[in-house]
């Protein structure tokens, strides 16, 4: 794999807008604790919007709380905008941002009342305060809400306003901590959009995230922290284009001469119900496992994903198939590894599907998961 | 440089008064509030108090010190856990100031609702009962420096690493409630063990009832500027436990 992790010793790099250096942290003493973060080393360039991605419990918000001088490092070194963290950490929360996984509005104040706090207490000046709110307000679409008490604002509307705190004083860095989680999908694109947005004008930004297809598609770089530990960091299609192993064949199938009836290897199964339907849809899952060169069936909705070194070699066995089994195929594609692919098979774990497999594929997919070691 | 630091300074103590009105805006109708800062003090007054025979002048100068000490020593502990548990304190200690510039923010709002809750026994004493004020100079800087130094007293059980008000009021309340029956609140000094009023010497209760005590009645037994000096040089030590605990804090990542 050619994804690569830093670790290097800490340069004098003015490219870069963070620098980490062996970062650790134990909760409790070091003899007897629990080991978050175990000594990781990365770099963040300045411009750039970075992703911080792993599994619940991997160390992301440890690792951000350490960058944002909320909790203390064990051990290791912050640079920050070349300030070390430990010695000078004045200069740097000057021009950072911080909008936590939870929006930490004050709800007792008015949306006006936040910003001006907020100014405030960056030092705004008091000639560019209100200026800046009302383009903030305006820009997040809370103008007609700004006298409204945030308590009465619907989760969308907090996040928004915790951003727009977090940005009150136009920072440099912005780290932000699963921004979109629990949002509808309009509000998520918004709240992405003004990422892009803020980058375009400069914004380094810092985000943690466990949803994967967010990071690609806004992060220029992605680090996978696993187990405390930095498992990769590279761009997305470099990381992707490291884990072709993981490329996959998609197929959609219905009986042939029924063009009106559901989709087979989910569908005329299922919409017949019952325990024959069923086992009609797993029995196809067990003899598209079964073709060569397909490591695992994934079913997919109403497709069945069929994970390949070759999808070339695999693309007319399916047909084969289709035809033996007097199914019409209803769509086809190849498709390369998604990041999700490479996060799974970093982290040794499924999201979000129900894999379908016999056995011994199963135990290979496994033996794929235990080949990340390689990538360290 | 040293135009630099001035502005630091000026910055910082802006930074203290910022956090100071914004907790005042947010926290002054809280139930905790109302509670601990406001209702407790009466209440412990008027149940220690009731039948005993005691001049106007030498009750108010009681109920004074006790509002004083009640409601600035529980806005730190009520507010900064409330803040911990809703993540705006996050907001505040990665903010571009000192650690002792927050501290100092939460103990100018325990000041300012202490001296607002003291209106009361005030207002009563003065225009109710017909009380004299002994030495209004006195009557206020005690009052000041009384609820600024209980203000950083409630810090020092505020920057317990937790996000439960109880788990703060416990030890506070453990601690505070003994120091109202050896710091002549209720037994005066001058009627004290020596023991125990050599136990008294060491609780600032007992200097803030002493210069109450000057101030109202004017009947004082220690020096009225030993009291303000001891409120004041007690009000700065508080802040050390604040600032060891919150250093604490930062290490468990609370």
């Amino acid at each position: 794999m050619s994804a690569s992790v830093k670790v290097a010793t800490l340069s004098a790099d003015s490219n870069d807008a963070i620098e980490v250096r062996d970062l650790t942290k134990y909760y409790g003493r070091p003899s007897k604790g629990v080991l978050a973060v175990d000594h990781i080393s990365f770099d963040v360039r300045r411009g750039e919007v970075f992703g911080f991605l792993g599994p619940n419990g991997a160390g992301k918000t440890t690792t951000q709380r350490m960058l944002t001088t909320l909790l203390e490092p064990t051990e290791g070194r912050i640079v920050i905008n070349g300030h070390d963290l430990a010695h000078e950490p004045y200069p740097v929360k000057r021009q950072m941002g911080l909008v936590p996984e939870e929006s930490n509005v004050y709800t007792e104040l008015t949306a006006w009342g936040n910003l001006m706090f907020t100014a405030q207490l960056y030092r705004v000046p008091r000639s560019e305060r209100a200026a800046r709110a009302r383009e903030l307000l305006e820009t997040f679409g809370l103008r007609e809400k700004r006298e409204v008490k945030v308590e009465d604002f619907s989760k969308g509307m907090r996040r928004r306003l915790s951003i727009a705190m977090a940005i009150i004083h136009r920072p440099t860095l912005l780290f932000m901590d699963e921004p979109t989680p629990g949002l509808d999908a309009q509000s998520a694109r918004r709240i992405r959009d003004l990422i892009r947005q803020l980058n375009a004008e400069g914004t380094t930004v810092f985000l943690t995230t466990h949803q994967i297809e967010e990071a690609n598609q806004l992060c220029d770089r992605v680090a996978i922290i696993h187990h405390g530990q930095m498992a990769a960091i590279d761009t997305p299609e470099r990381l992707k284009r490291a884990f072709q192993r993981v490329q996959s064949v998609e197929v959609a199938l219905e009986p042939d001469g029924s063009s009106t009836g559901p989709v087979l290897s989910l569908s005329r199964a299922e919409s017949r119900g019952g325990a024959e339907g069923l086992t009609e849809a797993q029995d196809h899952g067990k003899t598209l496992a079964a073709l060569p060169g397909v490591t695992t069936p994934v079913k997919m909705g109403d497709k069945w994903r069929l994970y390949t070194e070759d999808p070339s070699a695999l693309l007319p066995r399916v047909m084969d198939y289709a035809r033996s089994h007097d199914l019409r195929v209803v769509s086809l594609s190849t498709l390369g590894p998604s990041l999700e692919d490479v996060f799974l098979e970093i982290t040794g774990q499924q999201v979000g599907v129900v894999r379908h497999g016999t056995e011994e594929n199963a135990q290979q997919r496994r033996g794929m998961g235990r080949r990340k070691g390689g990538g360290r | 440089m040293k135009e630099g630091w001035l502005q630091r300074l000026r910055d910082e103590l802006a930074l203290a008064w910022t956090i100071a009105v914004k907790d005042i805006k947010v926290y002054y109708l809280t139930p905790p509030m109302i509670m601990f800062g406001l209702m407790m003090p009466f209440f412990m007054f008027f149940s220690f108090s009731i039948k005993r025979e005691m001049g106007a002048e030498v009750g108010i100068a009681r109920l004074l010190a006790l509002t004083t000490f009640f409601t600035a020593s529980s806005a730190g502990p009520v507010i900064i856990p409330l803040e911990r548990r809703m993540g705006t304190y996050d907001r505040l200690l990665a903010a571009p100031m000192s650690l002792v510039t927050l501290l100092l923010g939460k103990a100018l709002v325990g000041t300012f609702f202490a001296l607002a809750v003291s209106i009361v026994p005030l207002s009563v004493g003065l225009l109710g009962l017909g009380v004299d004020v002994a030495d209004a100079g006195l009557l206020l800087a005690g009052l000041a420096l009384g609820s600024l130094a209980f203000s950083t007293f409630g810090l020092a059980f505020a920057s317990i690493p937790t996000q439960s008000v109880g788990s703060i009021m416990m030890p506070s309340t453990l601690i505070r409630w003994p120091l109202l029956f050896i710091s002549g609140i209720f037994i005066p000094l001058e009627e004290m063990a020596t023991w125990t009023r050599g136990l008294a010497h060491l609780s600032p209760l007992t200097y803030a009832q002493d210069l109450m005590n000057h101030a109202v009645p004017g009947a004082g037994l220690l020096n009225p500027w030993l009291d303000l000096a001891v409120l004041l040089v007690s009000g700065i030590l508080f802040l050390v436990p604040s600032t060891l605990m919150h250093r604490r804090s930062r290490q468990l990542g609370y």
